[in-house]
């Protein structure tokens, strides 16, 4: 089966992935986890993937931040074919062009906010007199600029998922891809982060790709696909 | 990634987690205490371990005669031969002695034995005390007084007695008071033998007195073969060595060296198994810091840490935590440092210090590249996927 999901014709698209297929071999057997999925994303969407549990969500956001491979398809962000890409060439996607938010809202233990923000720009070379700015800036959009010399191990869950979106965002990549970013927020915190999540995809040059069960914020979304069986069909 | 924020990471990682740390830091540290305290005190220790065999063997005394019993042109050591042997490298100090033989009349009984003349070293030289009394000093020799020192065996012969502080003592119908008893380890000879000023018995004792003999303390038993060989050469340049003789006890010699190598090596090996023990112990908690901290090497891939940023961090953490041993254990080893050298009196030179300091850094870095590579190649090739998913 070939589905094909896009909100408009055309090359300009950000993310581009085609026939993209994942299998596993859980030792009894093939399991087909994603099957020719298409996907294009625009500058300036956002993208909600919503799906039961076990469907493939997390894996697709997987590999379009290339941690995993796909068996087989293709996939290109801004042209370039990704997939070729060298562990060297990864890191630097991964660095400058992406930003990942953790259905667990996985922090550094045993760090601070301000910490766990300033190693993404560690990562990108950033100067060390810049950064304190930077971390503020990204701090303050989702409402914790009071917590930054806090440790993460004295947040509550909600201020931890905040500082996971702070995170993925404070290198300003040109893709955001969030796994249940909202799941532990309350509903104002949650909404504050879509507000967000539109500020930044404004500008027309980054896209967001959001997999959740909300059915509100994928209300809130461009456009919303759903993944069952490991097939992609926009809604 | 910048090496100043690498070295800022990694030591904000060691010290958060310094009491998992703590054991590994501690081990490590005394061993280079250790190491730093044999590096500087080693020396001052054999020196002072010289001095206390010598009390056993006299390995690093050198005797040194001519044999003018089998010459018709008597030898005795000339000033300047005196001089010259003295500056040879490896001697400590020197006496001069002659040898006559003298007699005594106690209570109608006669008493033949050895006179030996000698100077004020001679009884540091041959690490000789008074067990009685005193021994006579410059004081004495400078004025030529006539007292005298008996083997403790000669004193028991003649008085019956080895109480025998400030009597007379009729040698070769002159009479001399008796300053003190010779203690220390003596062989029979020296034990019925009398030791007067080698002035006094100059003056005094028929003949001529010829100072034919000499003994020599080197600074180790190190120096002794080299000192025994140069002595014919230096004396050979100075007078005549016309049935010159030195006298080393190689046995002996050879069996403090034995003795000295073994409790070297012993310190060596306990010194090596702390460093084992400590890279062992560095090994060991990278590898559990690997394990524990797999999500958080999952985490930083994802915001782009490249598989060398993951290394270099790991390893760097190893190697603040010998740096921290490191330095723990050079505060250690100079308080050793200078415990010991209160203890055995002298104070070894301040670049030993430093030797130590620097031998025991380049130990610090072999021993955490060594024993935080293989954790830190293993958490660098990690996939970030299964990483993240690690429970």
């Amino acid at each position: 089966m070939n589905n094909l999901v896009t909100s408009a014709e055309g090359n300009g698209a950000l993310i581009r992935v085609t026939n993209l297929c994942k299998t596993y071999d859980n030792g009894s057997g093939l399991v087909h986890v994603l099957r020719n999925i298409n996907l294009k994303v625009y500058p300036g969407e956002i993208v909600a993937v919503m799906g039961p549990s076990g469907s493939g969500k997390s894996t697709l956001l997987f590999i379009l931040g290339i941690f995993l491979h796909p068996t087989r398809g293709s996939y290109f962000l801004g042209g370039e074919n990704v997939l070729t890409l060298d562990r060297t060439g990864q890191a630097e996607f991964r660095r400058r062009r992406v930003g990942f938010v953790f259905q667990t809202c996985d922090l550094l233990e045993n760090s601070t906010v301000y910490e766990n923000l300033e190693f993404p720009l560690i990562y990108a070379g950033m100067d060390r007199k810049e950064r304190p700015a930077r971390i503020a800036a990204a701090l303050e959009k989702v409402d914790l600029g009071h917590r930054m010399h806090y440790s993460s191990n004295r947040l509550s869950g909600g201020e931890r998922q905040r500082v996971a979106v702070a995170r993925a965002l404070v290198n300003q990549p040109q893709v955001i891809l969030a796994d249940e970013p909202t799941g532990q927020l309350d509903r104002s915190h949650g909404h504050l982060i879509l507000t967000h999540f539109g500020e930044i995809v404004r500008d027309g040059k980054t896209s967001v790709v959001v997999v959740t069960h909300d059915p509100e914020m994928a209300a809130r979304c461009t456009r919303v696909c759903s993944l069952q069986d490991g097939i992609l069909s926009e809604q | 990634m910048r090496l100043n924020d690498l070295l800022c990471v990694s030591v904000r990682q060691v010290v958060r987690h310094r009491r998992r740390y703590l054991g590994v830091v501690l081990a490590i540290a005394l061993g280079v205490a250790g190491f730093i305290t044999v590096v500087t005190m080693s020396r001052e220790v054999k020196k002072n371990f010289n001095e206390d065999l010598d009390l056993i063997g006299g390995v690093t005394v050198i005797r040194v005669y001519f044999d003018n019993t089998r010459s018709y042109r008597p030898q005795w050591f000339r000033d300047q031969t005196l001089e010259a042997l003295t500056d040879l490298e490896g001697v400590k100090e020197l006496s001069l002695a002659a040898v006559k033989g003298g007699q005594t009349n106690y209570h109608g009984e006669r008493h033949i034995f050895m006179a030996m003349a000698v100077d004020e070293a001679f009884w540091q030289v041959r690490s000789f005390w008074a067990q009685r009394g005193r021994l006579f000093g410059p004081g004495e020799v400078f004025e030529r007084q006539r007292v005298c020192v008996l083997g403790a065996e000669l004193a028991r012969k003649v008085f019956g007695t080895q109480d025998v502080v400030g009597r007379s003592l009729e040698i070769n119908q002159e009479q001399y008071r008796v300053s003190g008893i010779l203690g220390g380890v003596t062989d029979s000879g020296m034990a019925n033998s009398v030791f007067l000023p080698l002035t006094t018995a100059q003056d005094r004792l028929p003949g001529q007195v010829l100072t034919d003999r000499l003994y020599l303390r080197c600074l180790t038993w190190d120096d002794v073969a080299q000192v025994a060989a140069a002595i014919p050469k230096v004396i050979g340049s100075h007078q005549s060595p016309e049935e010159l003789h030195v006298e080393v006890s190689w046995e002996g010699l050879k069996r403090v060296k034995q003795l000295a190598w073994w409790i070297e090596s012993l310190i060596y090996l306990a010194i090596s198994a702390t460093f084992i023990l400590g890279g062992v112990g560095i090994w060991n908690v990278m590898m559990a810091a690997v394990t524990s901290r797999t999500r958080e090497i999952g985490l930083k891939k994802a915001m782009g840490a490249e598989d060398k940023d993951i290394l270099a961090q790991f390893l760097s953490e190893a190697l603040c935590l010998s740096g921290a041993a490191t330095l723990l254990g050079a505060g250690l080893g100079r308080i050793m440092m200078e415990i010991m050298g209160i203890m055995i009196g002298s104070r070894p030179p301040e670049n030993l210090f430093f030797l130590g300091l620097v031998l025991a850094f380049v130990f610090a870095v072999v021993l955490g590249v060594g024993a935080g590579l293989y954790p830190s190649l293993r958490a660098s090739r990690m996939e970030v996927v299964s990483a993240i998913r690690y429970e």
